[in-house]
């Protein structure tokens, strides 16, 4: 936050604490479970995505139980972003301790009340999902805005011996991203602009847990998408503002769910019943409550509200099944492999012109674009690049005589020892590989280097991914 | 039993194995008695379980019969009440059966036995035993009751008998692993399947065919050819005649196995054909973009055409088609579909689960129920095909404890822990064996270490596992290793892996067919034998002890157990330092080396061996490498 606003939110701050604390419910008769809210007078969801504060006038965080609410934890000056651990004996929250402070990531034990920090940083760190693994995932602000990071909850012997680093980040452009879910698969939903690494309309994205294998999670981009859930189905639940979709299986683009009219502020969380409470308004000058809807009702039914309170962020205090852990097969290398299959192919159509090279583009440190290099594109579409691991990157495609026939509109990342297949130039997440053999590796088992480093030792090189026939 | 009785069993199986199997099961494992332990119950009782995998109705519809390959029976059930009428006891380890045309007798294919079981359903008993070709898996008489006709999976070929007596009059060529056939609904043509891909250039996608037989003159008239496809399972036709559908595996073995996202080690696919499709097959995937359907096996089509039902052993669920839709979507795409993750949206309506290892799927002639053979389950799911909802679990007589034997077969065949859902063990080891595949792994590099997929039969005694020797036991290939480069998710625990281990280590080798009665060895066998022994060439000259091939194929297993560079490294390859393979059933695993870069054995010596450094063998006459490999052939 810069400096300049924090006395103006300071002051807000001290005005709204008092009630904040000492509010009372208008209505918990359609609540039959535990959960934990975030309360805050005012709350604006996309702020974080650019970089801003979504809690502007504080928030506090309240535990709901049999009908009444209280603050979940005390002695903080502003709470929010509860997130319970898989068999509900823990809390991971946002929390500033006095009115200044940057947001940090706390623990807090249900049964003792023990509380512990667990992520320590001078900027602000937001929105904290558990991981398997005794990890974590939240977003920590830095210099290009809020990015993933993932750190270990303790030193136990088996998380260190799992042999990650105990905290790194997972994404790695030069614009915001803040974690939505952990999906039962163990990838980590989270939301950033489209086209990714810019500043573009809110769009869901995925990553495992690594870092490595990042994509969009569907391509029918468009209309901003945001706060987005994976409900009991499977199914990823998720918000427009002015209506819901969600992402099935079956289908590779969203499907509008038929839910009341409303504003919804998204992170839908499913009850044991298959009902959703959600956080909803009816219109913008109104502040969110929550609500519950059963898929199908033709209304919502009010579960909490405050008055001069939006409620938000609902999360059940119940045991939940715990996803999948992924097991890093990340090499020891700080660059990439990236293979594509096939560059001709694309939901953008067929490509006006035969493809002879791609070019790479990396971002500096400080957003400027650099050319690293290009790379012949076979006959069958297929490259083979080693590329910087944990930087962005993106391709053009060019005809022989240099004329662009596609580029890329946003940036993406491989982690340093990730390699990666790619099957087309964003054919979407519903396009399968055919089974053949690339042509590039036919010809080569080398990547052409576009790392900006000639590799040093060519033996070793060999042993990391690569060597000509 | 629940979850915590299972758990609380495999604990005491556990407990109950040496102790040292907590640390290094590899080796406490191997002897007898933990064998004994593995299948035994909490109370010693040693647990039999029934296994079925095919189920028939009478012609009358009276009675049920399921075939148990477990216990080696059919079973025949009351079609209403499901209560058993009698157990009929038939060859080891049964695969396929039949009626005849009118229904008085049934044709058990046994394919550990290389027999037919011939059963009077008069009198519910064995009449006769035939003998037949190698692994017969299946068996089907024509309409006019003159020839039976045979799939044998490991001589690749259709045997046609005598339907009266039984003798062999002929045998046709058939796909590699022929296993399946499936008569038009008019009889008069045979539709044969296999599950292996037939030989092919190496790392060209698998090829694959359906052999169509007329069925009154015994000849094949036909093979529709299956590009891509790897392993074909079971057909079934449409009342009418017009639509045929055929369960498949179509492999992406050629591209760099990086990550599974996308669909990215198999498609599980059908291949239509037929006069509603067209003159030539069309494929469609049955997958979703985030859920797979592991292994296509059995298929079943409603009688009046409307659904179809596809059996998936590795994700243990049955899909539900609509036949007219499924059509419409056809017939407006028509260029290839089968790499559209979101095609099966068009036609697939609804995923049931089911049990363990669901083999058979078969229609009750009124269309009201789908029943399904869960293998792994002893049990047989019976399906509303109204609701699409189980409508009832028909338990089978047999042990309900679940040993440590059973546990790890039941892990190595489903799906559920691998990235969502995609592949399992059984993926690659078909029925337990080999995929007849080579695969680009992606820890080696894109392109580099092109690995042929070794049997993993009688494999006791052949550590370290992987062509390059890297791994020195199985709870390492089963655990961290495949976690990360294959399962790309999380694994199971502990106990689980101590299961899986158990049954890998506990697979059994097939019977060797070139292997006489009394272990004596033919003239053309004795005769490879002395070349496989021998250490002076032709020309006198002694063979080093290192280049003999006795040396490396050393053991009752074949192998020294140590890594060798034979010459074979190819330019891919990062090391020519190559694990000594065993030679158990050797004959049956082509193609060879460790690329798969030789499609026989001859082609080990005659086109990879120019320097003599895979044993001194360019001395060697053509005739000379045949007695070689008649000898090979016995081991």
């Amino acid at each position: 936050m810069k400096v300049g606003n924090r006395t103006i939110w300071v002051a807000l701050f001290g005005a709204l604490l008092l009630p904040v604390c000492a509010f009372t419910p208008n209505s918990t008769e359609n609540l039959k479970t535990d959960l934990v809210v975030t309360a805050a007078t005012a709350y604006e969801p996309m702020a974080a995505l650019r970089g801003g504060e979504r809690f502007p006038q504080g928030a506090q965080l309240l535990r709901v139980h049999d009908g009444k609410t209280e603050p979940l934890v005390a002695g903080f000056a502003a709470t929010a972003d509860a997130n319970v651990s898989f068999d509900a004996k823990t809390v991971l929250f946002a929390g500033k301790k006095a009115i200044g402070d940057p947001w940090q990531i706390w623990e807090l034990t249900l049964t003792s009340g023990m509380l512990r920090q667990v992520a320590q940083g001078s900027t602000d760190a937001i929105r904290p999902f558990y991981l398997p693994a005794e990890r974590m995932v939240y977003a920590q602000r830095g210099p290009h805005g809020f990015s993933l990071v993932t750190a270990r909850l303790n030193d136990s012997a088996k998380v260190l011996e799992a042999g990650m680093a105990a905290v790194f980040p997972l994404t790695y452009t030069h614009a915001n991203a803040l974690p939505d879910d952990v999906l039962a698969d163990g990838r980590i939903l989270f939301e950033a602009g489209f086209p990714l690494g810019t500043d573009g309309s809110p769009e869901l994205f995925l990553v495992y847990a690594d870092g490595s294998g990042v994509e969009s999670y569907r391509c029918d981009h468009g209309v901003p998408r945001w706060g987005g859930h994976q409900v009991a189905s499977g199914d990823v639940v998720f918000t427009h503002g002015a209506s819901l979709a969600r992402f099935t299986s079956p289908l590779a683009h969203e499907e509008r769910i038929a839910a009341p009219r409303a504003e919804y502020a998204g992170a839908v969380t499913e009850t044991e019943d298959g009902a959703w409470l959600m956080s909803a308004r009816s219109t913008k000058s109104e502040r969110f409550a929550l609500k519950q809807w059963k898929p199908g009702a033709s209304t919502l039914e009010p579960v909490l509200s405050v008055d001069g309170m939006n409620i938000v962020e609902p999360m059940l205090l119940a045991p939940r099944t715990r996803p999948h852990h992924h097991p890093s097969g990340l090499h020891p290398w700080d660059y990439a492999n990236l293979l594509a299959l096939d560059a001709r192919l694309s939901r953008d159509g067929a490509l006006k012109g035969v493809p002879a090279t791609v070019r790479m583009e990396t971002q500096d440190a400080d957003g400027r674009t650099h050319v690293a290099g290009t790379a012949p594109v076979e006959q069958d579409g297929s490259f083979f690049v080693k590329v910087p691991g944990d930087t962005p990157v993106r391709f053009a495609v060019l005809d022989a005589s240099g004329t662009v026939l596609r580029l890329e509109r946003g940036w993406f990342w491989a982690r340093g020892g990730e390699q990666r297949i790619c099957v087309g130039c964003h054919t979407g997440p519903e396009r399968a590989a055919e089974n053949r053999v690339p042509a590039v590796l036919l010809h080569t088992t080398t990547p052409v280097d576009l790392t900006g480093k000639a590799p040093a030792d060519l033996s070793q090189h060999a042993a990391q991914g690569g060597q000509s026939k | 039993m629940t979850e915590r009785a299972q758990i609380r069993l495999r604990l005491g199986v556990v407990a109950g194995l040496a102790a040292a199997a907590a640390v290094c099961f590899a080796i406490a494992l191997a002897n007898g008695r933990a064998a004994r332990a593995a299948v035994q119950g909490v109370t010693g009782e040693v647990l039999t379980y029934s296994s079925p995998v095919e189920m028939l109705f009478s012609p009358d519809g009276a009675r049920l019969y399921v075939l148990c390959q477990g216990t080696d029976e059919v079973r025949v059930l009351d079609a209403s009440t499901y209560a058993e009428i009698k157990k009929i006891r038939v060859g080891h380890i049964p695969r396929g059966f039949s009626f005849s045309p009118d229904g008085a007798r049934m044709f058990v294919a046994n394919t550990w036995d290389d027999t037919i079981s011939v059963i009077g359903t008069k009198a519910l008993e064995v009449s006769a035993t035939w003998p037949v070709g190698a692994e017969p898996s299946n068996v089907v008489e024509d309409r006019a009751g003159k020839f039976l006709f045979v799939a044998n999976r490991i001589s690749n070929d259709v045997a046609v008998l005598d339907a009266q007596t039984g003798e062999e009059l002929k045998r046709l060529a058939a796909g590699r692993g022929a296993s399946y056939i499936t008569p038009s609904p008019d009889g008069a043509r045979l539709y044969v399947t296999h599950v292996y891909p037939n030989p092919g250039a190496h790392r060209t996608p698998p090829e694959s065919e359906i052999t169509v037989i007329d069925a009154a003159r015994a000849v094949v008239i036909d093979r529709i050819p299956l590009h891509g496809i790897a392993h074909g399972f079971h057909v079934a036709f449409s009342a009418d005649g017009r639509l045929g559908v055929l369960a498949e595996l179509h492999p992406k073995n050629l591209v760099p196995l990086a990550h599974l996202e996308h669909s990215g080690a198999f498609a599980d696919t059908l291949m239509l054909f037929g006069a509603d499709v067209g003159t030539k097959p069309v494929e469609v995937p049955l997958d979703e973009l985030e859920r797979y359907v592991a292994r296509p096996f059995g298929v079943a089509i409603a009688p009046d055409k409307s659904r179809v039902y596809v059996s998936s052993e590795g994700s243990e669920i049955v899909t539900v088609i609509d036949v007219a839709r499924l059509l419409r979507f056809v017939h407006a795409h028509p260029e290839p579909s089968a790499q559209d993750l979101s095609a099966s949206a068009n036609y697939v309506v609804a995923r049931i689960n089911v049990g363990h290892d669901p083999r058979g799927v078969l229609m009750a002639r009124d269309g009201r129920h789908v029943f399904v053979a869960n293998r792994l389950d002893d049990s047989i799911s019976v399906i509303d095909a109204q609701s699409n909802r189980v409508a009832s679990t028909v338990p089978l007589e047999g042990a309900k404890q679940i040993s440590v034997l059973r546990h790890g077969e039941q892990t190595f065949y489903t799906a559920r822990y691998s990235f969502q859902g995609q592949i399992a063990c059984a993926n690659c080891h078909i029925d337990s064996t080999f995929d007849g595949l080579t695969w680009d792994l992606e820890p080696d590099g894109f392109g580099r270490d092109i690995v042929d997929n070794r049997p993993i039969e009688d494999l006791v005694g052949t550590e370290p596992y992987k062509w390059n020797g890297g791994n020195p036991n199985l709870p390492t290939e089963c655990g961290p290793r495949t976690e990360k480069y294959f399962w790309r998710s999380e694994n199971y625990d502990d106990l689980t892996l101590t299961d899986l281990v158990t049954y890998v280590r506990h697979i059994p080798s097939r019977p060797n067919r070139w292997r006489q009665p009394g272990g004596e060895l033919t003239p053309a066998q004795d005769r490879g034998k002395a070349v496989f022994e021998r250490a002076v060439d032709k020309f006198g000259n002694a063979i080093p002890e290192a280049n003999r091939c006795s040396f490396c194929h050393s053991g009752p297993k074949g192998t020294s157990q140590k890594s060798f560079d034979v010459g074979t490294r190819k330019a891919t390859d990062n090391s020519g330092l190559l694990d000594t393979p065993q030679l158990t059933n050797i004959a049956l695993s082509s193609p060879y080396l460790h690329d798969g870069s030789a499609a026989t054995l001859e082609e080990i010596w005659t086109v990879f061996n120019p320097e003599d450094k895979h044993g001194r063998t360019n001395d060697l006459t053509k005739d000379e490498l045949n007695d070689l490999i008649e000898y090979l052939r016995t081991r």
